[in-house]
C-alpha cells in the first residue's frame, strides 16, 4: 500500500487511537498538538472528500499524553464512491499499526427522547445502505470472508468510556443503535417510523462501511453519534444541512472536551 | 458532466418542438395511459426522438411526450415510464423529471398501478399517496450533486405537497369517487413480493406496494416541484391468501381505476391557481 508507506514517513509512531470526525465535528483537530497535516490530494491512492462540513486531511499529533491520528474528512457512498473505496482509509490505518478507532458522525434521532445537540454512544448498527464493502473476492490475509458483527461496537469500551464520562460530566451518555442509510435525500417521516419500528434510535448516511471493515481486519471500534437534529416527521419542520452544521458547531466544544477525555482514559 | 449536459441537449430539443410551457406534468403509470383522451394535444414527442433520452420497454407503455392543454391548463403528458427493474440507471428513469423542472414545469402528477397492503383496500380505487417508503435500495441522487438544480441534502418531510393532498381528497368527494389515502413503498422488482415479504412491508407501514414512482418523486423534490401522487389499487396484496398475479390483470384494473385517477387530476389542475 503506498499509502502506507507515504504516511509512515510524515508521522512519528503508532498512533495510540485513530478518530474519524464527522460533519460539523472538526474542532477536535484544532486541539492536536504538534500537529502534522496530511492533506488527502497528496496521499497515493487516497480518495478526497467533497461532502459539505468535511475537510480533506489526515492529522497526526498528540491529545494530551496519547497520540492520535484524526481523519478529519471522510467519504460517502452517497457522493457516488464504492464502500469498499469508502472504507479504504481504515485499512490503512490498521496497517499503520492502529489497534483502536473511534467513529463520530452527525445524526437524525429517531428515539424521540433525544433532544438536538444530544452525544450518544452508538451500541449496534444496521445496515440500510443495501450496500457491503467486503462484497467481491476475499483477501485471507485482511481478515476472514464472513466477519462476525455481534460487538461490531466494542462493549468493553464502551463501558469504560461511559464509566469515564459518568465521573468526569456527572452524567453517563445514552447509547443506541444507529441505522446507516444510503441517501442522499433525506428520509421521509414514513421511512423514520419504518426504522423507528426496526430499533433504530439514530440515523445518517455514514459510518456502516468503516466498522464492517474495521470489525473485518479486528480494530476495536468506538461509536459516538451527535444528534444533530430530530428525523423526518418528529417535528413538524423542514431538515436541513444548515441545520446539522449549525448544531454540530453548538455541541463542538462539550464534544471535544468529552472525546478528549475518553482518548486520554481509556485508550 | 456527462449527465447534466445530456439533460441540457434533451431540453434544447424538446423546448424547440412546444410553444407554450407546460405547468403541469403527469406521469402515466401502467395502464393509465387513457388519461391522455382529456388532452387538447398541440405536439407529441417521441421518446426516441430526444438525445439521450432511455427508450421505454415495459408492457402497457408506449414512449412519448404529449403536449397540449386540459381544461386550459398547459401540461405535458409522460405517455411510457422508465423502471429500474428495466435494467436503467435511477439517473435514466429520473431523466424526464429533470427535463420537466429545466423546462419549467411546477407540478408534477405521477400515477401508478399498486398492490393494496391495507386489509381495508379493495382494487379498483385511487388511493393518493401520503407518503413513501424507499426499499429499492439506490436513489437517483447518488454521486456529485448539481448545485444548480437543487441542494445536497433535499429535505423529503412533505414529498407528497399537503395542500395538493387536500385538493384530490376534495376532488374525489365532489366526484363521489371512493379513495384511500395512504403509505406507498417501492420495491425494484420485478418479481411481485412473496407473501413474507408483503407482510414485512405492511410492518413496516406501508399501504400499498409498486416498483415505480420513489425515484422520480426523490428528482421532483430535489428540483422543487410539487408533486401529486395516486395509486391505482390493482389488487390486494394480502399475505394471507395470496393468488398468483399476472401483469395483464393488473393492466385491466389500473385502465378501469385510471379514469377515476383522470377526473380526479382534472378536477385539482382546475383549482390550481392559474
Amino acid at each position: 500500500m503506498k499509502a502506507v508507506e507515504y504516511i509512515s514517513q510524515k508521522i512519528k509512531d503508532v498512533p495510540d487511537v485513530a478518530v474519524i470526525l464527522g460533519s460539523g465535528l472538526s474542532k477536535l483537530a484544532d486541539e492536536v498538538e504538534e500537529a502534522v497535516k496530511i492533506p488527502y490530494k497528496e496521499i497515493p491512492e487516497f480518495l478526497n472528500s467533497t461532502a459539505p462540513g468535511h475537510a480533506g486531511e489526515l492529522i497526526y499529533g498528540y491529545v494530551n499524553d496519547k497520540k492520535v491520528l484524526l481523519m478529519n474528512g471522510r467519504f460517502h457512498t452517497y457522493e457516488g464512491y464504492k464502500p469498499a473505496d469508502v472504507a479504504y482509509p481504515i485499512r490503512v490505518m490498521k496497517k499503520l499499526g492502529i489497534k483502536r478507532l473511534i467513529v463520530t458522525n452527525a445524526a437524525g434521532g429517531i428515539r424521540t427522547s433525544f433532544k438536538p445537540g444530544e452525544l450518544v454512544f452508538i451500541k449496534d448498527i444496521i445496515n440500510f445502505s443495501f450496500r457491503n464493502p467486503l462484497r467481491g473476492p476475499n483477501d485471507e490475509t485482511e481478515g476472514p470472508r464472513f466477519p462476525d458483527m455481534s460487538q461490531s461496537f466494542s462493549k468493553d469500551w464502551l463501558e469504560e468510556a461511559n464509566k469515564s464520562v459518568k465521573e468526569k460530566f456527572g452524567e453517563p451518555l445514552e447509547s443506541g443503535t444507529y441505522i446507516s442509510v444510503l441517501g442522499p435525500s433525506y428520509e421521509t417521516p414514513a421511512e423514520i417510523r419504518m426504522f423507528r419500528k426496526l430499533g433504530a434510535d439514530m440515523i445518517g448516511m455514514s459510518t456502516i462501511h468503516e466498522v464492517i471493515v474495521a470489525n473485518h481486519i479486528g480494530m476495536k471500534v468506538l461509536g459516538i453519534s451527535c444528534v444533530t437534529n430530530m428525523a423526518a416527521g418528529v417535528l413538524d419542520q423542514p431538515l436541513s444541512e444548515e441545520e446539522v452544521l449549525e448544531a454540530g458547531r453548538r455541541v463542538s466544544k462539550h464534544f471535544v472536551a468529552l472525546v478528549k477525555h475518553i482518548i486520554e482514559k481509556t485508550c | 458532466m456527462g449527465y447534466v449536459e445530456d439533460v441540457k441537449e434533451a431540453v434544447n430539443f424538446v423546448e424547440k418542438q412546444i410553444e407554450r410551457t407546460p405547468k403541469v406534468a403527469v406521469v402515466l403509470g401502467s395502464g393509465l395511459g387513457g388519461i391522455k383522451d382529456a388532452v387538447e394535444v398541440s405536439s407529441k414527442v417521441k421518446y426516441s426522438d430526444i438525445p439521450h433520452f432511455p427508450n421505454s420497454t415495459a408492457p402497457g407503455h408506449a414512449g412519448e411526450m404529449i403536449f397540449g392543454k386540459w381544461n386550459g391548463v398547459d401540461v405535458v403528458l409522460m405517455n411510457g415510464r422508465f423502471h429500474y427493474y428495466e435494467g436503467y440507471s435511477m439517473k435514466e428513469i429520473t431523466m424526464p423529471i429533470r427535463v420537466f423542472q429545466l423546462l419549467g414545469v411546477k407540478y408534477l402528477f405521477l400515477t401508478n398501478a399498486a398492490g393494496g397492503l391495507n386489509h381495508s383496500f379493495e382494487p379498483g380505487h385511487p388511493m393518493i399517496i401520503t407518503d413513501h417508503i424507499n426499499f429499492m435500495g439506490d436513489n437517483p441522487l447518488v454521486g456529485k450533486n448539481v448545485d444548480e438544480w437543487g441542494v445536497r441534502f433535499p429535505d423529503m418531510s412533505h414529498a407528497y405537497d399537503p395542500e395538493l393532498i387536500k385538493l384530490a381528497e376534495e376532488a374525489a368527494k365532489e366526484l363521489t369517487i371512493e379513495y384511500y389515502k395512504g403509505v406507498y413503498i417501492a420495491f425494484s422488482g420485478p418479481n411481485f413480493e412473496t407473501p413474507a415479504e408483503l407482510k414485512m412491508a405492511r410492518y413496516f407501514g406501508a399501504d400499498a406496494v409498486g416498483m415505480s414512482t420513489v425515484p422520480e418523486v426523490i428528482v421532483a423534490n430535489h428540483g422543487g416541484l410539487r408533486v401529486l401522487g395516486i395509486s391505482s389499487i390493482t389488487d390486494r396484496a394480502i399475505p394471507e391468501g395470496l393468488e398468483p398475479l399476472t401483469g395483464e390483470e393488473v393492466i385491466k384494473i389500473a385502465e378501469k381505476t385510471g379514469k377515476k385517477i383522470a377526473m380526479i387530476f382534472e378536477k385539482v389542475i382546475d383549482k390550481l391557481e392559474r
